[in-house]
């Protein structure tokens, strides 16, 4: 299906910024051990490194969700026929929306509040909050709008009976594991 | 309380919905029954400072040092010559994934990490060569575990800084019980393969020289492992940060013994955005279900329920191993410590215990619970790894290692000095 | 009346011989049995610091009670409560807390949305060096772990270089030069056996006095009845905040001479650090840099208004104006 595939396409180039990110959190991390040897610091490593580790979270799960990474327990589902794995597969994805959509709408008064008091961390970096809070609220509100998207996508298979579409779509493996 | 987790997270789990969720689900419910307090509002903020914490960034850093070998040749090479030195035991390719698990877990703090790691170089060699998957893929999730006692671990990390017991000395602590462990494990596995030699595979015996030149295979390991553990006792990194320190290690080992390329990088990026996007969606939600629970009262159930036995300290060691066995079906396990570690690591040293002592142990508890399911992370990493078959055969491979994890319980709680004699004696 | 009651660290002192004891008896019996408390601690419940007031304010629980530093990423005027080195015995600290009162009552009731019931010590973060030092002017290029920002901006006023290391790798940094000194209580320095890897203590409230902050959610707060507020306001001030300050001052004697060896240590064996006594014209150089630089700086964070007043309450206590 074409929105399927469009939304794995979009959300592959998040996850791969999100992975640089993560390696230059890293480097940046080495540097400063590098630096602190040579008798100086950036100092506030470990509070970047909080940030980054949030952002990277909310921004990487709707990745995982379309890479069918999150772990689900099939011991009931894979017993039953096409029909039936479908319907749980269905289920599952409902719970999630609903759920992600949920952890959305609860982040906003973070952000909203720290944007309220211009609220900067209790650290000599002195970070505006809302700086770091933006785009990892916007990251579950990315994944609140792919979890929708997915679902809608997978029933409409499913409404049509492509039941080895909508297994490859929202089942409990990966065809190909990303990882060999 | 117990009760409605526990059957709610059986049902709401075998439904298949994703562990993360369910565990989310079940902290709406116990806001919804047991607390006469709006929870539900605190879920935004809990989310944002459960993710936002510089000791987690560690994992990702494990996972993509993990993906980096494995991505480069180099795991596969480890396990390679470590096949060359264990097959010839009953249980044949069974022990290089111990002993691949164990060299590893020198390098990384995660037993999730571990887990993947080792799981991607081992499975395919499960299928090619017709291995019963059940202790094949059972030695890989248990094998895994060990990632948080073999120095450097994160969860001695979290132990040590909300305990204010020294990490270093932890660090030291760990390493003769994961070992031991370890070494318990290839046993376990000899003995079962002797009587029921199907369930592992052929025996491999190679010649002495082979076995020399597969020595060189293991240098990149030991290596980065000295590389990692000496930042740290040499002052220049803090346990935390040695993460990076393995990255960069890994990506210096890779260039130099396998070969760095744009797809080799963005592959191990993919990966490690997979996996921990996948561990921490569970994290959440179990920081989330905990801060309902204690927010219902657990911590105070637990505490009368402890204080009211007035056992002798032997007797209340028994029962704190015993929490920790049920805890650890059902709860993630650095929420599980973090929750429980304010309130029994005072009760225990209260009792005359040594506090690096009891870390240890309940490293070995947790290890179990990483094992044990239904919530176990490594059971579900391993078989995230598989391409087929079900969850229950992971599941039933793991408990010849529970057993033994049960048998180092009682053995650190015999003799303490197993835990003890490294940190002491380098003091 | 049901209360959920959230508590600072469930193993420090404080908690363990007041908060517990106030919440968990004196105030239910207090009341003839009218208030039930349910008593929980923040890290028991796995709560960041920075999460507590904004929780309280939201309602989540009732009543909650931390470090007021922890609270200024949400409100940069309530450093104001904990200046370092401006009060050097409990008796000072105590006059500069309750100057400070109304300005912090403001704070919570525009920010966090909660009325304050009392605030209470922590004991004074003074200075484990593994150095030699003789004075506030050795610290100069010495790499220092310190808590909170204002401290932070203080020594990187004074040439020290502040290194972010969490309080239970500091032992180990202090062995392995990764920082020189650290800065905490006197007593969580003793029980944690900072004197096995430092020299040098230098008892001066370099870090402040870490005051802490109970406060009730404001709704909450204005639905109990008259008898009730006037209850919990009168018992929490004679049953909890009087006894803590008043073994405030006793507490730094004792643990002074836990680390140092010089008097009766109550808590264990005494040990030998090297005491230091700042001298005179060291102590008005900090001063000198904190108000002509450290304080000023604050200003702009809060802005001038509560700059203003600063200097009309808790500035005339101190007897420091910030220009
Ligand atoms: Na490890
Ligand atoms: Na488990």
């Amino acid at each position: 299906m074409k929105l399927l595939e469009t939304l794995r396409t979009v959300n592959r180039g998040v996850a791969l910024l999100v992975g640089v990110m993560l390696l230059a959190c890293a480097a940046f991390v080495l540097l400063d051990i590098v630096l602190r040897q040579l008798g100086s610091s950036f100092g506030g490593t470990d509070e970047i490194s909080g940030y980054v580790m949030a952002i990277a979270t909310s921004w990487g799960m709707a990745y995982t969700m379309l890479e069918l990474g999150h772990v689900r327990i099939d011991l009931l589902r894979s017993r039953r026929q096409a029909l039936g794995r479908s319907l749980f597969d269905l289920l599952s994805m409902l719970v999630l929306s609903g759920t992600i959509v949920l952890i959305a709408i609860r982040c906003w008064p973070v952000l909203e509040r720290s944007l309220k008091n211009s609220s900067t961390a209790n650290t000599p970096l002195e970070t505006p909050l809302a700086l770091v809070q933006g785009p990892w609220f916007a990251g579950w509100l990315w994944f609140a709008i792919m979890a929708c998207l997915t679902t809608l996508a997978a029933l409409r298979l499913i409404l049509k009976g492509q039941f080895a579409q909508s297994e490859a779509a929202i089942g409990a493996f990966a065809e190909q594991d990303t990882v060999q | 309380m117990i009760t409605y987790v526990s059957v709610g997270l059986l049902a709401l789990l075998s439904l298949s919905i994703p562990v993360g969720i369910v565990l989310f689900l079940l902290g709406f419910g116990i806001d919804f029954f047991f607390s006469s307090f709006p929870l539900i509002r605190g879920l935004g903020q809990m989310v944002w400072s459960s993710s936002n914490s510089a000791t987690l960034i560690a994992i990702p850093f494990f996972v993509l040092l993990g993906e980096i070998l494995v991505r480069s040749g180099v795991a596969t090479r480890t396990y390679a010559a470590l096949d060359r030195w264990v097959s010839w035991l009953p249980g044949g390719l069974v022990h290089a994934n111990i002993a691949t698990a164990t060299m590893f877990s020198a390098t990384s703090g995660s037993s999730v990490a571990t887990a993947a790691t080792v799981a991607t170089v081992a499975m395919p060699q499960a299928e090619k060569l017709g291995y019963d998957p059940k202790l094949f893929s059972g030695a890989i999730a248990a094998g895994g575990t060990l990632g948080i006692m073999i120095p450097p671990s994160i969860n001695l990390i979290v132990y040590g800084f909300l305990t204010q017991t020294s990490i270093p000395q932890l660090f030291l602590a760990g390493l003769v019980p994961g070992l031991g462990l370890a070494f318990a494990f290839i046993v376990a596995v000899a003995i079962i393969c002797t009587v029921r030699p199907e369930l592992g595979g052929e025996r491999r015996v190679f010649s002495f020289s082979e076995m020399m030149n597969a020595l060189v295979h293991l240098l990149p390991i030991i290596l980065l492992f000295a590389m990692i553990i000496g930042s740290i006792y040499n002052g220049w990194a803090t346990p935390t940060e040695a993460a990076a320190v393995g990255v960069a290690g890994a990506f210096l080992i890779a260039g130099f013994f396998g070969g760095v390329s744009f797809q080799m990088i963005s592959d191990s990026l993919y990966g490690t955005v997979k996996i921990t996007s996948m561990i921490m969606l569970v994290v959440i939600g179990a920081s989330f279900l905990n801060f309902t629970l204690a927010s219902a009262g657990l911590g105070q159930e637990l505490e009368a329920f402890l204080s009211n036995l007035g056992l002798s300290p032997f007797g209340t060691i028994l029962v704190i191993v015993m929490i920790y066995i049920v805890l650890g079906f059902f709860i993630e396990t650095l929420s599980l410590m973090v929750v429980t570690i304010p309130i029994i690591v005072p009760l225990v040293v209260e009792q005359g215990y040594d506090p690096i002592w009891f870390g240890i142990l309940m490293i070995v508890l947790i290890e179990m619970a990483l094992i044990t399911p239904p919530v176990g992370l490594n059971l579900y990493v391993v078989q995230g790894a598989r391409k087929s078959g079900n969850m229950s055969e992971v599941m039933l491979g793991t408990i010849p290692f529970v057993l033994v994890m049960l048998a180092m319980v009682a053995a650190l709680i015999a003799f303490p000095q197993i835990a003890l004699f490294l940190p002491e004696a380098l003091k | 009346e049901d209360l959920a009651v959230v508590g600072s660290w469930s193993g420090l002192p404080l908690h363990k011989q007041y908060e517990a004891p106030f919440w968990g008896t004196t105030l239910p019996e207090a009341s003839g049995g009218s208030i039930n408390v349910e008593l929980t601690t923040h890290n028991q419940m796995g709560l960041g610091l920075g999460d507590i007031y904004n929780l309280l304010g939201q309602g989540v629980f009732d009543v909650g009670m931390t470090v007021a530093d922890y609270a200024v990423a949400d409100a940069p005027e309530l450093e104001g409560l904990d200046v370092p080195l401006l009060a050097l015995t409990a008796d000072e600290a105590r006059a500069m807390v309750d100057a400070a009162r109304p300005m912090v009552n403001d704070i919570y009731r525009d920010r966090f949305n909660s009325h304050v019931l009392a605030i209470a010590p922590y004991p004074p973060q003074v200075v484990f060096c593994n150095a030699e030092i003789a004075g506030l002017d050795d610290l100069q290029g010495l790499k220092v772990r310190a808590s909170g920002r204002m401290t932070a901006k203080l020594l990187e006023a004074l040439g020290a270089e502040g290194v972010n290391v969490s309080f239970s790798e500091v032992p180990g940094a202090l062995q392995k030069g990764v920082v020189d000194c650290a800065v905490t209580g006197a007593g969580s320095g003793y029980s944690a056996g900072w004197w096995e890897v430092s020299t040098h203590l230098m008892p001066l409230p370099l870090g402040g006095w870490d005051p802490v902050v109970t406060a009730i959610n404001m709704d909450k707060w204005n639905s109990l009845s008259k008898e009730t507020q006037s209850l919990i306001e009168t018992s929490i001030k004679s049953d909890f905040e009087d006894p803590a300050w008043a073994s405030a001052q006793n507490a730094l004697v004792d643990d002074i001479a836990c680390l140092t060896g010089n008097g009766e240590c109550p808590a264990g064996d005494a040990r030998s650090m090297t005491l230091v006594e700042a001298s005179d014209a060291d102590f008005a150089k900090a001063r000198n840099i904190l108000e002509t630089e450290v304080l000023p700086e604050w200003a702009e964070r809060a802005g001038q208004d509560w700059a203003d007043r600063w200097n009309a309450s808790v500035g005339k206590v101190v007897g420091v104006s910030i220009n």
